[in-house]
């Protein structure tokens, strides 16, 4: 599928700017030149599947690793050159849950990390620490997924970084504590000025919180704009078919599912809606109907369906 | 004031949130003076950007259906009251959910008119009508 671009007027500054960001691990493709505009005091999910690319964008973001080309900036900073600066500003949740330490306590780790930050805002810190239950006196080494992630989660919002990353931030959580980290995220993101950066293979776990989505497929940035505009252009069409019908070439359908026997087919396609029905039209075909889809529906429809990365 | 998103509606939230404070408005559970939920609160509550309920608060206070009291928060205006062309325009909306509904399932239009007003009808010998009526003022 060709790149799917939308001109919404895009907002002059960006917090997080990728150009043509490369990386391979031997002779695997993680990246391929990768150019992601992240505006300021966005939510932007990354979505894509396992493996598509999206925790090595963080690391590189955050100069854990070192891209083979192309360029990372965080609010102007070339993170290749400025590793420290760009990393004392971001909030980051690591993909992995073992989160190094495990012979220290929580409470030492959190003084730790505390130490490390100047703005470490230590009242919002309690408050964090109640709400996500983080036990001080425990062991990190025994910690679940569940409760390393609460753990990271306080780690990162607590010095209210400009720049939150988070790498599946819900993964290991059960669904009420999954949304109370998000409400958590509302009220941090009303509190102070953020910018987040959120990876998933689950977008409905980030729910409405997303207000711009990029998919990254095989380490290509195949999709970023507005959730808007990602929802007015992915759309599901019913057709109503004639006799030896051609569908219209070079139309994006994402998914086809036909009901042969009806001479109807019901096909979710990529593209403004008017253009998308003209060219239906014109090729004979009646559109019956034209539905919108969920976030969700929208953003998988950009993602194939075979499995592949 | 509830409000309601809904996950599968393609209209950008801040104009679903609009929406959801013009119905308050209309079905009269929001009224003149009442104050609305913090920017925060809403955010919490949707689990949205809060830029995006300070979009919707901002564009109802540029309509004039809320204001700002330094300090205190935002408050629905005075004149603010749910008037003809916002019940109207509720109206059109449920209409259209309900025609692509019929259409789907292969319906007409008078078909669908009409079996409304049959079903209308046996509730209200039924019950009684209980939902004020939208046409006092047809004709305008």
């Amino acid at each position: 599928m060709s790149r799917v671009t939308v001109a919404d007027a895009m907002p002059e500054t960006c917090a997080v700017t990728t150009r043509g960001l490369s990386k391979r691990y031997d002779d695997e493709v993680a990246l391929d030149a990768v150019d992601l505009q992240v505006p300021d005091g966005a939510v932007f999910v990354l979505l894509g599947a396992n493996g598509a690319g999206k925790s090595t964008a963080l690391k590189l973001l955050l100069n854990l690793e070192r891209a083979d080309s192309g360029v990372a900036e965080v609010f102007g900073l070339d993170t290749g050159r400025h590793g420290p600066q760009v990393r004392a500003q971001v909030g980051y949740v690591p993909e992995r849950h073992d989160a190094g330490y495990p012979w220290m306590t929580c409470g030492r780790l959190l003084q730790h990390v505390a130490a490390y930050y100047p703005a470490w805002d230590h009242g919002y810190a309690e408050q964090l620490i109640s709400a996500l239950d983080v036990r001080r006196e425990r062991r990190i080494g025994g910690l679940s997924k569940g409760d390393t992630r609460r753990l990271q989660l306080v780690l990162a919002l607590a010095h209210r970084p400009p720049l939150l990353l988070l790498d599946e931030p819900t993964d290991g959580l059960d669904p009420i504590v999954r949304k109370r980290v998000l409400a958590l995220l509302a009220e941090h993101l009303a509190d102070s000025p953020t910018t987040v950066l959120i990876t998933t293979h689950h977008i409905h776990e980030v729910e409405s919180l997303a207000d711009h989505v990029g998919v990254l497929r095989a380490g290509r940035l195949v999709a970023q704009m507005t959730r808007d505009a990602l929802q007015r252009t992915v759309r599901r069409y019913r057709i109503e078919l004639p006799d030896g019908w051609e569908p219209p070439r070079d139309l994006v359908v994402a998914s086809p599912r036909a009901g042969r026997a009806t001479r109807e087919v019901q096909w979710t396609v990529v593209g403004e809606e008017r253009e998308v029905t003209d060219r239906l039209t014109g090729s004979g075909a009646r559109v019956r109907e034209v539905t919108s889809l969920a976030l969700e529906e929208a953003a998988l429809a950009l993602l194939p369906d075979d499995g592949a990365r | 004031m509830l409000v309601n998103l809904d996950p599968t509606d393609a209209r950008p939230l801040y104009l679903q949130i609009m929406d959801e404070v013009r119905r308050a408005l209309v079905v009269g559970t929001l009224r003149a003076e009442d104050p609305v939920p913090s920017v925060r609160e809403l955010a919490a509550e949707l689990v949205v950007n809060p830029r995006t309920v300070s979009q919707a608060y901002r564009e109802l206070e540029r309509e004039g259906v809320l204001y700002v009291r330094r300090g205190q928060g935002t408050f629905v205006a005075s004149g603010a009251r749910g008037d003809r062309g916002e019940q109207l325009a509720l109206a059109r909306a449920v209409a259209k959910r309900a025609l692509l509904d019929a259409r789907r399932n292969g319906l007409g239009v008078d078909e669908l008119v009409m079996t409304i007003r049959e079903v209308a009808a046996d509730e209200d010998t039924a019950t009684g009508p209980s939902v004020p009526a939208l046409n006092q003022s047809e004709n305008e």
